[in-house]
């Protein structure tokens, strides 16, 4: 095209894809619009939305297990162990429960909601919940606490099993002359990780 | 002293405040700034003197065209990308002899000149359609000889933007 | 009630009073223009915009004004503190002598001066010193790049909004607005886009030119009060806000309320000089100074709407189209139209 053309093209067709704009725009104008007034009315979510999770305390059993899958470390276990005259009752899942629990947070702060946690539970005890209100005024009120322990509870368990620790190494104490130096699995109840989740 | 005596003294300390601070002024945009304010004073005499047309003029050409290419040239010129862009004094004397022929001049001028005092003036409605008139008739050559002055002008303008892309 | 009344005999108090009566109704206008173009703009987008300041939020541009106010007056540290401290106010007064021209109504016009029209594109230059001062004082490149542009852009737009403004009066024979105004009254037919109250032969002939005539002078009158698709000196996605860059609280305000009562200032200088003003479109039917009122501000608004659908329509012109669109489209189409109307007008 000359160029003299091509001026005259450019200037109708400007005018055109204006047109073509604001026609495309006024229908919009009269659509309805797509807002969710969304503290009134609430979409649902999905069924299988991960959000804030929750931990059914009585059925856990200390393992450790979601702490050392959560990649981004939110998940603080401690754990005391019973003494064999205590029970602590059963899961719901039938496992026998053999550590208390003083301590059981999760900084749902941290937390970002990847639901690795909740997979390898062997009681299927923590789980994502469909709460998605949880806004905190304090970064601090964001550390949620699921353990149910009282501090004289908790201090009862460690004098426990203090007393027990001491009997027990009495008693090796007492057998050891007649063995000779105790394998180191013959500890009856070894420091790290226990094995009881496999029960 | 009535109203109108009172706001034409405004108009006149608001033109030469500002025009002195255009001089005496060592940040050069702030000066160029205060020369906004002496033109308005301007055009606010000029508005006394029954010259609608010439006041607004004023404020198109001189504030809308004159001042921004003014400020543009200051803001555009390198080193000066910094709010305090200073100038200096060079030239002392030149300078003295030049401003004293000038305002000798005005003065000279204003003494000599036969003022003709006329409080019954009769206010003329359309300077405008006036001033055309006598724009294409009486002063027909000097507004052709400015037309073509203008046009060399900006054909020399074009002329220069483009030789320098060749280049 | 005696002070009042020897206080309105004084007659500066009294201009005064009614110099500061296009205050009010800026004030009222932008708040109205204000909740419209944020209720248009979330239409388009398929939202709904705020809801919650009282009933579908109306208070909301109150709310959001009386914020301003509150807001910390921020100067920059290497800011030029005193051009910094005036920009704001030049700019606003730029736009404010404006209205001293606008024919509200036929009885109401801040001034009956001659040469109305011409005054009104000289004031438009002052608001580019307010911005361009803005960007300097600022000390901010973004700022600066903002307020050249702008005035850049302001320059060349002016130009064809002044040649579009001849050819209204070319063909009124007046600079006054308010007789331009009379001169389109009685009808649609008389206004100035459809040829004027002339013999139909020469109407007809004219009718072509005062379109495209009355189209570039809406497209200039966007460009000139820098609304998108013309919007470069502001650009947030490239300029931060541009000259607005460092100014909060009550100055910019300032220029809030400066940029949309010019948006009402160009509007009504397209209504005034081609769509009749103040007069009724059914000629004398509705007509009279308070429906006068009436009309000036609702075809206005009107255009006002349409800017407001365009800015939600196009997306920002680069620089080179902006002076392409000026120089070389707006100006040489208008010398057309200068020309043929001037040749009609004499024949
Ligand atoms: S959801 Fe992911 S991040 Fe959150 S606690 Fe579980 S493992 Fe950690
Ligand atoms: S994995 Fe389950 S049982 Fe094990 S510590 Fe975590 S919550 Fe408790």
């Amino acid at each position: 095209m000359s160029s003299i053309g091509t001026y005259f093209y450019n200037i109708f067709h400007s005018l055109y894809t204006v047109v073509v704009g604001m026609r495309i725009t006024i229908k919009h104008l009269f659509t309805r619009s797509a807002t969710v007034q969304y503290p009134t009315v609430k979409m649902k979510i999905p069924e299988r939305a991960r959000n804030r999770l929750f931990v059914n305390i009585d059925d856990c059993i200390g393992c450790d297990q979601c702490a050392m899958a959560c990649p981004v470390d939110c998940i603080t276990i401690e754990t005391i162990k019973s003494t064999p005259d205590m029970d602590l009752g059963m899961t719901s899942k039938n496992t026998k429960k053999r550590l208390y629990l003083p301590r059981f947070d999760i900084d749902i702060a941290k937390c970002c909601y990847c639901g690795l946690c909740v997979w390898p539970c062997p009681t299927e005890c923590i789980v994502m919940t469909d709460v998605y209100e949880f806004a905190e005024y304090d970064r601090k009120d964001l550390i949620y606490s699921f353990s149910n322990m009282t501090e004289e509870e908790i201090a009862a368990a460690k004098v426990r099993l203090e007393q027990y620790n001491q009997e027990q190494a009495a008693k090796k104490a007492a057998a050891v002359p007649a063995k000779e130096p105790a394998p180191p699995a013959a500890n009856p109840l070894p420091p790290s990780v226990p094995d009881i989740g496999k029960a | 002293m009535d109203l109108y005596t009172i706001i034409l003294y405004f108009f006149a300390v608001v033109t030469l405040g500002s025009a002195c601070i255009v001089v005496f002024s060592r940040n050069i945009v702030r000066a160029a700034f205060a020369l906004l304010f002496a033109f308005f004073g301007v055009a606010g005499i000029y508005i006394f003197l029954l010259a609608d047309f010439i006041a607004i003029t004023q404020l198109l050409i001189y504030v809308g065209g004159i001042m921004v290419l003014m400020l543009f040239s200051v803001m555009l010129t390198s080193h000066q990308i910094n709010v305090d862009a200073k100038t200096g004094t060079i030239q002392t004397l030149p300078a003295i002899l030049i401003a004293a022929c000038v305002g000798g001049g005005v003065i000279w001028v204003f003494w000599i000149t036969d003022w003709k005092e006329k409080s019954d003036l009769p206010v003329i409605d359309t300077t405008a359609a006036k001033i055309g008139e006598l724009l294409l008739t009486n002063y027909l050559l000097p507004f052709e000889i400015a037309s073509v002055v203008l046009l060399v002008a900006l054909v020399g303008a074009a002329m220069i933007a483009r030789r320098e892309k060749k280049g | 009630m005696e002070f009042i009344q020897t206080l309105l005999a004084n007659q500066l108090v009294v201009s005064i009073l009614l110099s500061a009566l296009p205050l009010v109704f800026i004030i009222l206008m932008v708040l109205v223009v204000l909740y419209t173009e944020m209720k248009v703009a979330a239409h388009i987008q398929d939202r709904v915009a705020y809801m919650r300041t009282g009933w579908h939020g109306v208070l909301q541009p109150i709310a959001d004004m009386l914020k301003l106010l509150q807001k910390e007056d921020i100067i920059p540290t290497k800011a030029d503190k005193l051009l910094f401290r005036a920009a704001p106010f030049i700019a606003f007064t730029g736009t404010y002598v404006a209205y001293a021209v606008l024919p509200f109504s036929s009885i109401y016009i801040g001034s009956n001066i001659n040469l109305g029209a011409f005054f009104l594109v000289a004031a438009g230059s002052l608001v580019v010193i307010g911005i361009l001062m803005a960007g300097w004082a600022s000390n901010n490149k973004w700022s600066l790049f903002g307020g050249v542009r702008s005035a850049a852009q302001m320059i060349s737009y002016e130009i064809p909004t002044a040649l579009a403004v001849i050819i209204a009066v070319m063909i009124t024979g007046s600079l006054n607005l308010q007789e331009v105004t009379k001169f389109q009254d009685g009808g649609i037919g008389n206004w100035l886009v459809f040829g004027g109250p002339l013999p139909w032969m020469q109407k007809l002939m004219l009718m072509p030119f005062t379109v495209i005539t009355f189209f570039i002078l809406f497209v200039a009158s966007i460009a000139e009060v820098n609304r998108t698709p013309f919007d470069l000196p502001e650009a947030e996605s490239e300029l931060v806000q541009g000259f607005n860059t460092e100014y909060s609280g009550m100055r910019f305000a300032m220029f809030y309320l400066s940029e949309y009562a010019n948006l009402f200032t160009v509007s009504a200088v397209v209504v005034s000089l081609f769509l009749g003003g103040w007069s009724s479109p059914f000629g004398a039917f509705m007509s009279g100074p308070v429906w006068g009122v009436f009309w000036f501000t609702s075809k206005a608004f009107l255009f006002i709407l349409i800017q407001i659908w365009i800015r939600w329509t196009l997306p920002r012109l680069r620089v080179d189209q902006l002076m392409y669109v000026s120089w070389k489209v707006l100006t040489p189409w208008l010398f057309v139209c200068i020309f043929a109307v001037g040749l009609i007008l004499v024949i």
